[in-house]
């Protein structure tokens, strides 16, 4: 029986913005994430994928609205939120001047890994991510496919149980793309729940076990791919998703 | 607190900073090697001209020397580096003409000095003397001063032979025979230019030390997009300023502490032989150690001074969005801190109980004091109570400040002011 790990309702987003004034980024969105699962945020670019996934990894307060991972909520307990989890987008770049086994001895330490068994794991993690050839060179000196792997191994350092991908695929080269599609699966069978936002039909489509289709803030379907299918009577994600973006904004 | 989290997040700020060029530079290197550096060039600048100056060989005309005063060419002779080209007094309807064709040889590089005598007859030997020379010529005023010199002892020699003859000694015709005695030690006056240097170099030095990691540390991490990294890690935000604000101070206390030590090897080494080269017998007394006394002084002035001068630095860095931001920002701190110190070195102005409640100015003559071989407790006591608040004030506002989302993202657009400005409006008034 797969436990809910992450668990949103109604979490919602305002900010300020200097042109458009007061932006409601992210409204009421309700989803929830088990163990053993990737759940897909797809969205067009400014949909609000990526404030929703930063108000969860404690990045950004809700404005309303509550998020919960692991039974922790994002505003009371964000210390323990983020020990749960780990937060990977394009965006969270790697500190250039520490080498690879330096950020991740580093991360797995800070996030409460036992110090005793820290050493272990860094090493384990280092060779199940192929980063063992330049675990002792500074990041600023690797190369991008490099960096992405030293990335995704500090995400998973201290072992969480839930994962955060924030298109985690823009601006990686094929080959590179498929090798982080191949981890991200890998982990999933590990037993992560797997939060996993993306703008790519295909990706989705082949990583995610649900997809939540997210346009202008809001959520506008969850479901998994063949119920997509049913209620939309249409059997390319890519038409799926059109058709809920139009006809939100028809209504 | 979370002790463990703020160790390692302190170490690993403080492993990166000692890998970037930028740091060890302003941090390490330039309050480490500029001093020795500064005075080591001054030194042996002082030397060279000096020399350069000495060795000069002069040309010189004198004219109408009178018979009584031919000790003066022995005088110049004596360096054998004076070439004397000595011609009769000019008749008297040619002595205009004659001086104009010598102050045209001098300023054509011809010539280097002259002196042109002119007897006034009673008693013998007495003369009107005109030196001419020309001042924007090294070799010119070379050759006036050996000439001058040469004068000077000349005018000794006949004062003391006429004397004698009327049998007086030589503290009867002078007058007045001054003998200088300065009651200052060597050690003293030592110390007394070392409180005036040190503390002033001092505070730019841990100004300058701060400066790079605060920023780096806020503004740099926005621009690397690393502070979204750090925002994820299990650990309060507070835990992570913490770290931080260590970091900040930790390398202005160690640049001052670098500079101060620095700085008393260079007056050791460099300032005090030259000032025995320069001054002679006063100068050579000169002696610049610092007292034992001084040295924990020194060290918990450097303390205080990089702990307040971080922590200022970071409330404004943290609004900083990217490291240029952040230079802009903070720059005026340094002028800040150092405005007071250069207004307050006066070397008269007591340490009043009074003035030791007034942050960076207490600290400067705290420092100032032990350098002197005093160290006043109640001052001290002020000192460190009034620099603590300053800190904690400085802190209790980073805090707050970092408290704000758009700040700690650094996601606020336009600019600082209007910021502000919508931070301070209502709520209700938002759009």
């Amino acid at each position: 029986m797969s436990t809910v790990q992450v668990e949103v309702q109604g979490l919602s987003k305002n900010f300020f913005d200097q042109s458009r004034g007061e932006v409601n980024a992210v409204q009421q969105v309700d989803f929830e994430c088990r163990r053993g699962e990737i759940l897909g945020l797809l969205g067009a670019n400014g949909a609000g994928k990526t404030t929703t996934l930063r108000m969860i990894s404690t990045v950004l307060q809700p404005t309303a609205g509550t998020a919960r991972v692991l039974g922790h909520d994002v505003a009371s307990e964000p210390v323990e939120v983020r020990r749960n989890l780990g937060f990977y987008s394009a965006s969270t770049a790697l500190y250039p001047r520490l080498t690879a086994r330096e950020t991740l001895t580093l991360f797995a330490r800070v996030n409460k890994y036992p110090a005793e068994r820290t050493k272990s794991r860094v090493e384990e993690t280092i060779e199940r991510f192929g980063v063992g050839e330049y675990a002792g060179v500074r990041i600023e000196k690797l190369s991008s496919g490099m960096k992405q792997k030293v990335s995704i191994a500090r995400t998973v350092v201290h072992d969480p149980p839930v994962l955060i991908f924030d298109e985690p695929t823009v601006g990686l080269d094929v080959l590179n793309a498929l090798d982080l599609q191949k981890a991200i699966q890998e982990l999933r069978e590990d037993g992560k729940a797997i939060l996993f936002s993306t703008h790519i039909m295909s990706e989705a489509e082949r990583l995610c076990d649900r997809i939540a289709i997210i346009d202008k803030g809001r959520i506008r379907a969850c479901d998994d791919l063949e119920g997509l299918r049913a209620a939309t009577s249409r059997h390319y994600l890519e038409d799926i998703f059109v058709h809920y973006v139009t006809s939100n904004a028809d209504s | 607190m979370d002790w463990t989290a703020v160790r390692l997040l302190y170490l690993s700020e403080l492993r990166s900073a000692l890998r970037e060029r930028s740091v060890l530079i302003n941090g390490i290197l330039v309050p480490l090697l500029m001093y020795p550096l500064m005075m080591w060039v001054m030194f042996s600048g002082i030397l060279f001209v000096t020399a350069r100056f000495e060795s000069f060989a002069s040309r010189v005309e004198i004219a109408g020397l009178p018979a009584e005063h031919r000790g003066i060419l022995d005088s110049l002779d004596e360096d054998g580096r004076t070439g004397i080209n000595e011609v009769a007094a000019p008749p008297a309807g040619a002595a205009s003409a004659y001086r104009e064709e010598v102050e045209e040889r001098l300023l054509a590089g011809e010539l280097d000095a002259a002196l042109i005598f002119k007897a006034t007859g009673d008693p013998p030997g007495n003369a009107a003397v005109s030196l001419l020379s020309n001042g924007s010529s090294d070799r010119s005023r070379s050759a006036r001063g050996r000439l001058e010199r040469a004068l000077s002892a000349e005018r000794s020699a006949w004062l003391e032979r006429i004397a004698a003859r009327h049998g007086l000694d030589g503290a009867e015709w002078q007058v007045f025979e001054v003998r200088s005695n300065n009651l200052a030690t060597g050690r003293q006056m030592g110390q007394f230019l070392m409180g005036m240097m040190i503390p002033l170099f001092f505070v730019i030095m841990i100004a300058n030390g701060c400066l790079y990691p605060a920023i780096d540390s806020t503004a740099g991490e926005r621009e690397r997009n690393t502070w979204e990294t750090t925002s994820t890690l299990a650990t309060r935000r507070l835990n992570v300023v913490t770290a931080k604000y260590l970091y900040v101070a930790t390398m202005g206390t160690v640049a001052g502490a670098l500079n101060a030590a620095a700085m008393v090897v260079s007056f050791r080494s460099f300032l005090g032989p030259l000032f025995a080269r320069l001054g002679g017998g006063d100068g050579g007394g000169l002696a610049f150690e610092l007292p034992l006394g001084a040295l924990p002084v020194l060290f918990l002035t450097a303390v205080l001074l990089g702990a307040l001068i971080g922590a200022a630095m970071m409330i404004l860095a943290a609004f900083a969005r990217t490291f240029k931001e952040g230079q802009s920002m903070v720059t005026p701190v340094i002028l800040l801190v150092v405005f007071p110190v250069i207004v307050l070195n006066d070397p008269g102005m007591a340490f009043t109980p009074a003035l030791a409640g007034i942050p960076v100015v207490n600290v400067v003559l705290l420092l100032r004091q032990a350098i002197a071989g005093n160290v006043l407790w109640l001052q001290l006591g002020i000192t460190v109570l009034a620099n603590g608040a300053a800190i904690v004030a400085c802190l209790w506002i980073a805090s707050r400040v970092l408290r704000i989302e758009e700040i700690a993202t650094g996601a606020f657009e336009g600019n600082f002011f209007q910021f502000l400005r919508r931070q301070l409006r209502p709520a209700g008034g938002k759009a």
